[in-house]
Parts: structure tokens; C-alpha cells; sequence
């Protein structure tokens, strides 16, 4: 596979963004129209309360050359959760598919712990005005913990496939003690099969793409694409320690293949796309989004910093 | 009117001495009946943390079958460790309520409890499993068997197991609101269902069972499900959301009767058991739980401060 890198196509720091966010466009992920590309992406508000970072959802919409910015959400594409919900302290990330007459986004909120710093789980919220804004299904999620998953349910990808929904998505194995980080979290790619898009079943504690680094390598944000009779999936992956600073252990792209949607083969040499010399994505890649688009197939991402300075995408040429 | 003749305190957790993690309380009673003992679980307190927190632990104590003001036994240690850093049940079991699988096996379901920033908790029900008659418990996993869902979206607690025409049946509360309340927020909590055939797979009734009473923001729990005389018949505890830790808006228990465990007719007039004049369960009764024994109907029931200073019995006269 050979990706062609077509540069940083956004960065927030330029743009005036809805719910006073300032800094970070992560996880890029498309919902394509006929003439141009609506582009979500999760942005940061700090919180007037406790200088916390809050994540909201925002969008830009882009030409179909990813040249030129059409418009960006001047208004609250979705709400934030109420006081105690799973989903008070940020959504980040969204993906957004159609379903019949429907936008469903599959979110993943965030809120704070006091023994750790966070936990997620899985929502849905549905548009009927075109991915304008999104309302939630209720103040619950539709997937999180549970007995072999027992936290940090996060990071869905929906498709269909053969009239079953498919959902790929992380789930934490454990909180690891450090001395001078915290609480370090590790967390693995899960699957989960549905008849409708709400009610889930969990293959349950598996990991379904093995670990190249080692048993506490951090995978997030899978993303999968049916492609000449294959499934591919990318996703990022990390040490889970000292991640930040050192680019030696921070987030870069791996790939995975499958024939059947149950086994995948990890084949992180094939994923055709690395940190550039210097510029926006030399030292981190993360938070892949893999997309077809008029007969071409694309990979947006985050560079440097989890995507504080905006992503980029690239093209596949083989 | 149901009628229960209150026969006193039967555990009083500050009669313990020198066990750190029974300091007090005696909370949720649930029982599981052998030839010659009940055995008894609940949950306690050790003394809070400097910032004046509690854990809570799960444990039992062993009655008499044909004295149950004689104690034999109280367990030696908790049934159920914490949970692991960033788990549901770092920080608490409670409460649990058991039943028997099989010959070999006992289950236990509990609420994990886990500490929130912008709320003070939250609550899971977790599984464990018992190969030694409830003496000791493995947790299924690390992770709760019951979560939160898109109308229940915190505080799933309280559980009481049940099996009827052999299907497992899980009463319970899930939270519906938080009241802000001067920077410290009150869940808003209700009385649901959930059955499932193997006891780890739930299927959520996805209702509220008991229609709100006293106001719209009542908290309601321990559902305690018996049926006797084909009918189900549901003891619970109910309570204002706010200013309920004194005795006027503090827990009363409730009752309501079905035929078929999903639609509940409310009637607390016919609960048949208040506070007393005086005493441990003077200010509030609370977290009820029926079992039948040797051909008599009892209640364990809490007293004043949630089952801060034990729990006691009640036997009913006449009959459900």
C-alpha cells in the first residue's frame, strides 16, 4: 500500500470555532455529499471552572479537492451531557454514517474520575437536518463496561456489512501505577455485532488485533474499509508510557486485514503511511479515518501533539 | 393492612469490636437459609478516610435458625475485595444480595461504587460466585454484568436477585437525575427489572416499576420481591430527594402487589410497618427484605441512619 501525503488541510488555531474552543481538531471523520465533504472533528474549550479542557464536536465543510474550506459550524453541533452523565466532560471522538433515512453519530464520552482521570463509554445521537446538529438518544449510553471490559469503552467505528451492524471500537484492560505519570491507561481494539444499530453484542474481553510493541501497547481509533474483497483496518497505537514527549513511543498508524470480519491479521509493514522529516506530522500520527470519495480512497489524520495543530490527509495510489 | 409485629434489633455492627472494616453500619440485609443457621449478609463501614470517605464491604453473620437473636458467627473477613485502581467497585460492595445457583454454587450481586468528579459516585452491579456455600466470592470479572444504558445513564444499585418459572429476575435502582443542590448534588433514583436465563446476560424492562408517591423526585429502593399466594408482592423504601437525613423526609417502606412483575399497583397504606415511638428505628425504616422460615413470614428492615446502628426482624401476622 502506498498513501500519497496531500498536506495539513486544517488547522483550528486559524478558525473561529463554535462553544469558545481554541486549540485541537482530533479524529477527523467524514460524511460525504454530493459536492463537497463534511469533516467532524473534536475541538477543546477550557473550562471556566477548573481550567479543564472540555472536547465538543465542530465541522468544517471542504471542496472535494480538500483545498478550499466551505464552511465550519458556527453553532453547537452537540450537546454536552447533563450533570453526572457519561458524557458531561467531552465527546471525543464521533463517527457519522447514514442509515436509510438517518445520520447516526456513534460518540464517545468522556467523564472525570477522582482515582483515575477518566472514563468513557459509547453514545448514539441521530440527525434529521443533514449532520447539522445531532440529538442524543437518551442521557445513557448504548455500550460501556462490562464484566471482562471493565472500563474505557471508547472510540467506535460503525458499518454495515451484510445487513449487521458492525462496530470496532477500544475497551481499557487496566489503569498501570507509575511513578511520575499517574495513572497510565492501556486499552484494545474490541468488536461488536448488532441487528439494529442500538442494541449490541460485544465479542466480550477480545482483543482482536495483536500486540507488535508489547502486552501494554495502547490501540485506539480503528477504522475499517472493504476493499477489493478485503476488510483493511488502520488504527494508532502507542507505548503506554512517555507517550507525549518522546516521538520513539508516541502514536503512529498500524494496519490490520481480514477476510471474515472475525480474524485479523496485523501487518503494521503494509500500512504504507509514516512521520514525515519535520513539519506538522514528524513526530506523531494518530486518530486514522479512512474513507472512499468519488472513486478514490483517503486517509484523514492528526499530526503532532494528538492533533492540537489540525489534521492533514492523504490518497491512496495503490 | 399487612400487619408486623417488630421482635428488635437482631445486629447491632457497633457491638463488634476490633475488626477495622466493621466499624459501623449493617446495611441491605439479605439471606440465604442452611439446616440449622440463616446466614445473613450486609454491608459495613470502616471509619471514613481523612477526607471523610467510606468504603463499604459486603459481609455476613450467622443466626440460629430457631433463635434468630442468637449470633454464631460473624464472617471473618469481607466476601469481596475492592475493585482494582480505575474499576466500578474501587471503592465500594454494596449492597449485595445472594441465591443459591445450585448445590454447588451461590451468587451474589452487587453495587460497585467508584468516585466521580463533578457528582460523588457512581454505581455498577457486579457478579460473584460462591463455591463454598457464601463462605468466600470470585468476582465473574473485573467489570459489572449490569451498566448503564441510554435511559438508565447512572447509579445502577440496589440489587435483590430472584427465580421464578425459572428465570432469573433482577430488581433494582437506576438513577434518572442529579440535583444540583448548592454544589452538592442528590441522585434521583427508581424501582426496575431486569430477567435473564443464565444469570450474566440481562435484558432490561427498561421501565420504572413504582409510580412516585411523596413527589416527582422521590428516590426509591431495596424492590424486595416475595410471592406468596400467587401474587408478587414488592416491600421497598422510599424517601424525598433532599433533607432526607432526618426523620421527616427521611425512608419509610412501601409496598405494591402484581401478577406479573412488570405492572406494579402502588399501596403504601398497606406497607403495615412505620418507625417506632423510640428507639434504634425511631427516625427512618428502610431496605426491606421477606423471607419465609419454618413456616413464618419475616423482615429484616434498617433502622435510624440507613442501618448505621444494625438491623432488625419483624414477623408478619395473618398472611400476604
Amino acid at each position: 500500500m502506498k498513501w500519497e501525503k496531500l498536506g495539513r488541510i486544517f488547522n483550528p488555531v486559524e478558525h473561529i470555532l463554535p462553544n469558545q474552543c481554541v486549540e485541537f481538531a482530533q479524529s477527523p471523520q467524514t460524511l460525504v455529499f454530493d459536492d463537497f465533504v463534511r469533516i467532524y472533528f473534536s475541538t477543546r474549550q477550557v473550562d471556566p471552572k477548573n481550567g479543564k479542557f472540555l472536547s465538543h464536536i465542530a465541522f468544517v465543510d471542504m471542496d472535494k479537492s480538500f483545498k478550499n474550506i466551505l464552511n465550519i459550524s458556527g453553532n453547537t453541533v452537540i450537546e454536552l451531557g447533563k450533570l453526572g452523565t457519561f458524557d458531561e466532560h467531552g465527546i471525543f471522538p464521533i463517527n457519522v454514517l447514514r442509515d436509510k433515512d438517518k445520520i447516526l453519530a456513534y460518540t464517545c464520552g468522556w467523564s472525570r474520575r477522582v482515582s483515575v482521570s477518566v472514563e468513557t463509554s459509547v453514545g448514539l445521537a441521530i440527525s434529521d437536518d443533514n449532520g447539522l446538529t445531532f440529538k442524543k438518544t437518551g442521557d445513557g449510553p448504548i455500550l460501556t463496561s462490562s464484566p471482562n471490559e471493565p472500563f474505557l469503552v471508547g472510540d467506535a467505528f460503525v458499518r454495515v456489512y451484510e445487513n449487521t451492524y458492525h462496530m470496532w471500537y477500544i475497551f481499557g484492560t487496566r489503569w498501570v501505577d507509575t511513578a511520575d505519570e499517574g495513572a497510565a491507561r492501556v486499552y484494545k481494539i474490541g468488536h461488536a455485532v448488532s441487528p439494529d444499530g442500538i442494541n449490541w453484542q460485544k465479542e466480550e474481553g477480545k482483543q482482536i488485533v495483536s500486540d507488535s510493541l508489547n502486552a501494554d501497547e495502547c490501540q485506539a481509533l480503528p477504522t475499517v474499509i472493504f476493499s477489493k474483497n478485503r476488510y483493511h483496518m488502520f488504527f494508532c497505537y502507542r507505548e503506554a508510557t512517555g507517550f507525549r514527549k518522546n516521538r520513539q513511543r508516541g502514536y503512529r498508524i498500524g494496519y490490520a486485514y481480514s477476510d471474515d470480519l472475525v480474524n485479523w491479521t496485523r501487518d503494521d509493514e503494509h500500512t504504507g503511511i509514516a512521520f514525515s522529516e519535520d513539519g506538522w506530522d514528524s513526530d506523531m500520527m494518530c486518530y486514522p479515518h479512512v474513507f472512499s470519495c468519488d472513486g478514490k480512497i483517503y486517509l484523514l489524520y492528526n499530526g503532532n501533539e494528538f492533533g492540537r495543530y489540525g489534521f492533514g490527509i492523504a490518497v491512496l495510489k495503490d | 393492612m399487612f400487619i408486623w409485629k417488630k421482635r428488635g434489633r437482631v445486629f447491632n455492627p457497633q457491638e463488634i469490636k476490633n475488626v477495622s472494616w466493621l466499624n459501623e453500619f449493617a446495611q441491605a440485609p439479605s439471606v440465604l437459609v442452611f439446616d440449622t443457621f440463616v446466614r445473613v449478609y450486609f454491608s459495613c463501614r470502616p471509619l471514613p478516610d481523612q477526607n471523610g470517605q467510606y468504603v463499604s464491604y459486603s459481609a455476613f453473620v450467622d443466626l440460629n435458625r430457631s433463635n434468630l437473636f442468637e449470633i454464631i458467627r460473624v464472617s471473618k473477613e469481607p466476601i469481596l475485595a475492592l475493585g482494582e485502581r480505575g474499576t466500578f467497585d474501587e471503592f465500594g460492595t454494596y449492597p449485595t444480595s445472594v441465591i443459591r445457583k445450585n448445590k454447588e454454587e451461590v451468587l451474589a450481586y452487587y453495587g460497585g461504587w467508584t468516585r466521580c468528579e463533578s457528582v460523588p459516585f457512581n454505581v455498577a452491579i457486579g457478579l460473584a460466585i460462591s463455591k463454598n456455600n457464601g463462605e468466600t466470592f470470585e468476582k465473574l470479572g473485573s467489570g459489572p454484568v449490569l451498566s448503564y444504558s441510554i435511559n438508565e445513564p447512572f447509579i445502577l444499585s440496589g440489587p435483590k436477585i430472584r427465580k421464578f418459572n425459572d428465570t432469573y429476575y433482577l430488581f433494582y435502582i437506576a438513577g434518572n437525575k442529579w440535583i444540583e443542590n448548592d454544589g452538592k448534588p442528590e441522585p434521583v433514583y427508581k424501582i426496575r427489572m431486569t430477567h435473564s436465563k443464565d444469570g450474566i446476560n440481562w435484558t432490561k424492562a427498561d421501565k420504572d416499576l413504582i409510580s412516585a408517591r411523596i413527589e416527582e423526585n422521590e428516590a426509591q429502593a431495596s424492590p424486595d420481591v416475595f410471592f406468596h399466594n400467587n401474587r408478587y408482592h414488592m416491600f421497598f423504601c422510599y424517601r424525598y430527594a433532599l433533607g432526607f437525613r432526618g426523620k421527616e423526609k427521611g425512608y419509610r417502606i412501601g409496598y405494591a402487589v402484581s401478577d406479573d412483575l412488570l405492572n406494579w399497583t402502588r399501596d403504601d397504606s398497606k406497607a403495615g410497618i412505620d418507625v417506632s415511638e423510640e428507639g434504634w428505628d425511631s427516625e427512618m425504616i428502610s431496605y426491606p427484605h421477606v423471607f419465609e422460615l419454618d413456616g413464618r413470614i419475616y423482615m429484616f428492615y434498617l433502622g435510624n441512619q440507613v442501618g448505621r446502628y444494625g438491623f432488625g426482624l419483624a414477623e408478619l401476622e395473618g398472611t400476604l
